[in-house]
């Protein structure tokens, strides 16, 4: 199956919850693990969050592993950087290659680093996984953030999923003829697939725009809120 | 109604996708433009709307030549609404109301109206139900009515459709069929681009054919449809049904046709049961 987040932000035990709370909980929260800077409350934190998604949400535990595996990449790769490259101070481990060495001052810094990274990114996490990017983008709308702001994420948001629902059959489509067969031909199939998707990506772009001046689009996305909220059966 | 005289149209690249095209469409009318893949059918219908300027020749939408300053594009497009040929082009917002809700919002309606139209437009493609779903979850023939949706929810005076039955199952062809004759009964005219010659004969009033950015026929399903020049010239083919009657006629089973073969399943009928009295 694959990961599908905009179906879980939908389909789980706090998308009713009004929006407005799970933004400011997630921006308090994020906040106050900045300010403090403790890697006691940072981990406290990311627990706490890893709660409230998965026991209190009810989000499948596999969703959010999914969920945090890239960034958690991405960190440990940066964190890794920070304990092997940088700091001074005492010698705590020398791995007698090419003089790389790890410090007291740099193993504190990665370390903490990567508990601040992963306690913020679990607060952003609560809030995109338990709420629906329309009432995010409402939100924020009516918190005063500037519309273009708003506008650029929402068709940015859209054109994400294109862009990888586009890159998935174009990825199929090569691997039924072959594509990636040998290692010359896996290249040789993945470059002509990035330039493909760029190409694309400015096409498409173009057709978007095409489509929004059909509608009389005026430079504008205008706010859609419906008074009365009729419930469906 | 809208009218078309001489245009021609190239893109960037020096591809000359339209040569010269006269076109015209009266109220009330359901039209089809048939035509192969590449013909310059979609092109043709940016040009209606003023998306795609012409390198030569006018557009006159109600009598009046269009302008391509803001105004008369904005006016234009009120009264010419078009669905895409590929959904994904149109739908952007993040739920299916909010981009249903576009159109009408643009043209500064009211929420409550807007909201009216909302829910009566996805009825009427049978898409009520799905109002708070995310575009990107639906199927291929569940966006396309959406499309449709967004585009019937700003009640334009014509609806220009760009393949509109394609990658729908039959009974949602048939329902959107139905939904566009309902309309044509209300008073909106239709323009319709296809390939699909079986349906065109069901509901076309008038038949356009397009073949290399050039109209090559225009007529009633009959006119087109017994002119077999045409048909070859197009890349078409017969309606099953005509096709059926061709062969008989071929092969001696019956006579009198004059070339003048029956297009769908109701003049198929009739002509049976004529013949076996
Ligand atoms: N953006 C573009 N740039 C350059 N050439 C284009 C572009 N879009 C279309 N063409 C060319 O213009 C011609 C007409 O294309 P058009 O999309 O209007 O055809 P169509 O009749 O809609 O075909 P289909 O039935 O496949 O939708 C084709 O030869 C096509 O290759
Ligand atoms: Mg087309």
């Amino acid at each position: 199956m694959k990961f599908d987040m905009d179906f879980i932000a939908h389909n789980n035990n706090l998308s009713l919850m009004n929006p407005y709370y799970k933004l400011i909980i997630a921006i308090l929260i994020m906040l106050f693990s900045l300010i403090v800077n403790n890697l006691i409350i940072d981990i406290i934190v990311f627990i706490l969050m890893g709660i409230l998604i998965t026991l209190v949400a009810k989000i499948s535990f596999k969703s959010y592993l999914k969920f945090i595996t890239i960034p958690f990449i991405f960190s440990a790769i940066t964190c890794l950087y920070l304990i092997f490259f940088t700091g001074t101070g005492e010698i705590i481990f020398n791995t007698h290659f090419f003089g790389i060495v790890v410090t007291d001052k740099s193993l504190n810094l990665g370390i903490n680093t990567f508990c601040r990274v992963f306690a913020c990114f679990s607060c952003l996490g609560f809030l995109a996984l338990t709420t629906p990017i329309a009432e995010i983008l409402h939100c924020l709308r009516s918190c005063k953030v500037p519309k273009i702001f708003i506008e650029i994420s929402l068709l940015m948001y859209n054109t994400i999923f294109i862009f990888l629902d586009q890159l998935d059959r174009m990825r199929n489509a090569q691997e039924t003829r072959l594509g990636y067969f040998g290692t010359k031909s896996a290249y040789h199939s993945l470059a002509s697939l990035f330039t493909n998707l760029f190409v694309k990506s400015l096409d498409k772009s173009e057709k978007l725009q095409c489509a929004l001046d059909s509608r009389c689009y005026d430079g504008e996305i205008p706010i859609y809120k419906p008074s009365k909220v009729k419930k469906d059966a | 109604m809208l009218k078309a005289e001489n245009i021609f149209y190239s893109y960037d690249d020096g591809t000359k996708a339209l040569k010269g095209i006269d076109f015209q469409i009266s109220q009330g009318e359901i039209v089809a433009l048939v035509g192969k893949n590449g013909a310059g059918k979609s092109t043709l219908f940016l040009n209606f709307n003023g998306i795609l300027r012409p390198d030569e020749g006018n557009i006159f939408v109600d009598g009046d030549m269009l302008k391509y300053d803001k105004k008369s594009l904005i006016k234009c497009r009120q009264k010419l609404g078009i669905v895409f040929q590929n959904p994904d082009d149109q739908i952007f917002a993040p739920t299916v109301e909010e981009d249903v809700a576009f159109g009408p919002l643009n043209l500064k309606l009211s929420q409550d109206e807007t909201q009216k139209r909302v829910s009566e437009a996805l009825k009427r493609v049978g898409m009520s139900g799905f109002e708070k779903k995310a575009p990107h979850n639906l199927s291929g023939g569940q966006k396309k009515r959406v499309a449709i949706a967004g585009i019937l929810a700003m009640k334009p005076e014509i609806m220009i459709l760009d393949e509109p039955t394609s990658g729908l199952d039959p009974v949602g062809v048939r329902k959107i069929i139905k939904l566009l004759k309902e309309l044509n009964n209300e008073g909106m005219t239709i323009l319709i681009s296809t390939h699909d010659v079986d349906l065109v004969v069901e509901y076309a009033d008038k038949v356009y054919v397009i073949v290399d950015g050039e109209i090559i026929g225009k007529g009633t399903p009959n006119e087109i449809f017994n002119n077999m020049e045409i048909i070859k010239k197009a890349n078409l083919r017969l309606p099953l049904i005509a096709e059926l009657f061709k062969k008989l006629e071929e092969n001696g089973k019956i006579t009198g046709l004059n070339n003048n073969y029956p297009l769908t399943v109701k003049e198929g009928y009739e002509k049976i049961t004529e013949i076996l009295k």
